[in-house]
């Protein structure tokens, strides 16, 4: 099982690291969590729930993304993630 | 009609986020050599995503996929943004042109309009059939490319590309598009980049590129016209629109029919110039 990891640490956007799990959990490291975290967080679950991932630790190390960038980081991800652990 | 457009990776946020404080005319996102080729679906979904959340306001966007013969090529093309300008399209040639439409046919899309990057020299021998065919906009000359495939020295007179530029230049004057200079490559060389926009002015092209921001500003002074061009072309239409001829005489000069173009085509460039000022 492949871990995978989109994006970077760069101002704006995030780093999305995608490990197998027993379960699906949220880790989420941000420069403004305190004002964004339930927000950073509505978004992770907003795409999980576009996808059937029940197996995987998500971390997000966010940088300042936007919504759209968290978004397309983790879309990407997920895709790579089920090709390279579920073959699809 | 757009002076500059710029360059920016399809996979930086903070570079996508900016895009409409630069004040390019034109924006081309970068799918294709600034972008890994592990890397290019991070350029697609971040596009796609920034697009569709914050792409209501931004400047004209072209985008520029991988060329028809790369494996990123198909996917380019089905996953590409309906809300873009056009796409620019790197090594084209009169094959890439049929393969781009047979592909779009393929899939049952409608093709997007191109500007074709012009840095093979094969192309240079086929660019006016490339100005010609309904798809392309505008040309773009792919100078390092283009030295790089005939075996060149990047030189600072440029004289490397100086018949690519003529030809460009002529090919679509001829068929009516834009002509866009390559970009210069060197960040930090004001004094190279300002002389390098003086030969793309004296070349006649239309407007230039540039990988920088911080080229933007200059490209886009250079490109709007003097006082004294506004002036003569002020008279000339003028002069047309009260006598209703294509041909007639101003200051002792002949004025015929490509004259009023021309100088209706910069007027139009010089209030583009003062709506940005």
């Amino acid at each position: 099982m492949k871990t995978i990891v989109v994006g970077s640490l760069e101002s704006s956007d995030c780093l999305i690291t995608l490990t197998p799990a027993s379960e699906t959990t949220i880790d989420i490291e941000s420069v403004v969590y305190d004002a964004f975290g339930d927000q950073i967080r509505a978004v992770i679950e907003a795409v999980l729930s576009r996808h059937h991932l029940d197996d995987v630790h998500i971390r997000c190390q966010d940088k300042g993304a936007l919504d759209y960038a968290i978004e397309a980081r983790l879309e990407t991800a997920i895709r790579r993630y089920k090709e390279a652990n579920h073959g699809s | 009609m757009a002076r500059s457009y710029l360059f920016i990776p399809g996979d930086v946020p903070r570079m996508l986020q900016n895009m409409d404080v630069f004040d390019a005319d034109a924006l081309i996102v970068d799918f294709e050599d600034a972008i890994a080729d592990t890397a290019k679906d991070e350029a697609r979904d971040l596009t796609r995503a920034f697009l569709t959340k914050h792409g209501k306001n931004v400047p004209p966007l072209y985008i520029r996929i991988n060329a028809v013969d790369t494996s990123a090529f198909a996917t380019d093309v089905a996953s590409l943004p309906t809300d873009v300008a056009g796409v620019v399209l790197p090594k084209t040639d009169l094959n890439a042109l049929a393969r781009f439409r047979a592909t779009h046919e393929e899939m049952k899309k409608a093709p997007p309009k191109i500007i074709a990057l012009i840095e093979t020299p094969r192309a240079l021998f086929d660019v006016l059939a490339i100005a010609d065919d309904p798809l392309v906009v505008g040309l773009m000359l792919g100078g390092e490319d283009l030295t790089s495939a005939i075996g060149a020295e990047r030189t600072a007179a440029r004289t490397e590309i100086a018949t690519a530029r003529g030809l460009i230049v002529l090919a679509a004057a001829a068929a009516e598009i834009d002509a866009i200079d390559t970009p210069y490559p060197v960040v930090d060389d004001i004094t190279g980049l300002m002389r390098d926009i003086d030969q793309s002015r004296a070349f006649g092209f239309d407007a230039k590129a540039c990988i920088h921001p911080n080229h933007v500003d200059a490209i886009n002074r250079a490109f709007v016209p003097s006082a004294t061009a506004i002036d003569e072309a002020e008279r000339i239409v003028a002069m047309h629109e009260k006598t209703k001829s294509m041909r007639f005489s101003l200051d002792g000069k002949m004025v015929d029919k490509p004259i009023i173009t021309r100088a209706k085509a910069l007027l139009k460039r010089a209030k583009q110039g003062a709506d940005d000022a």
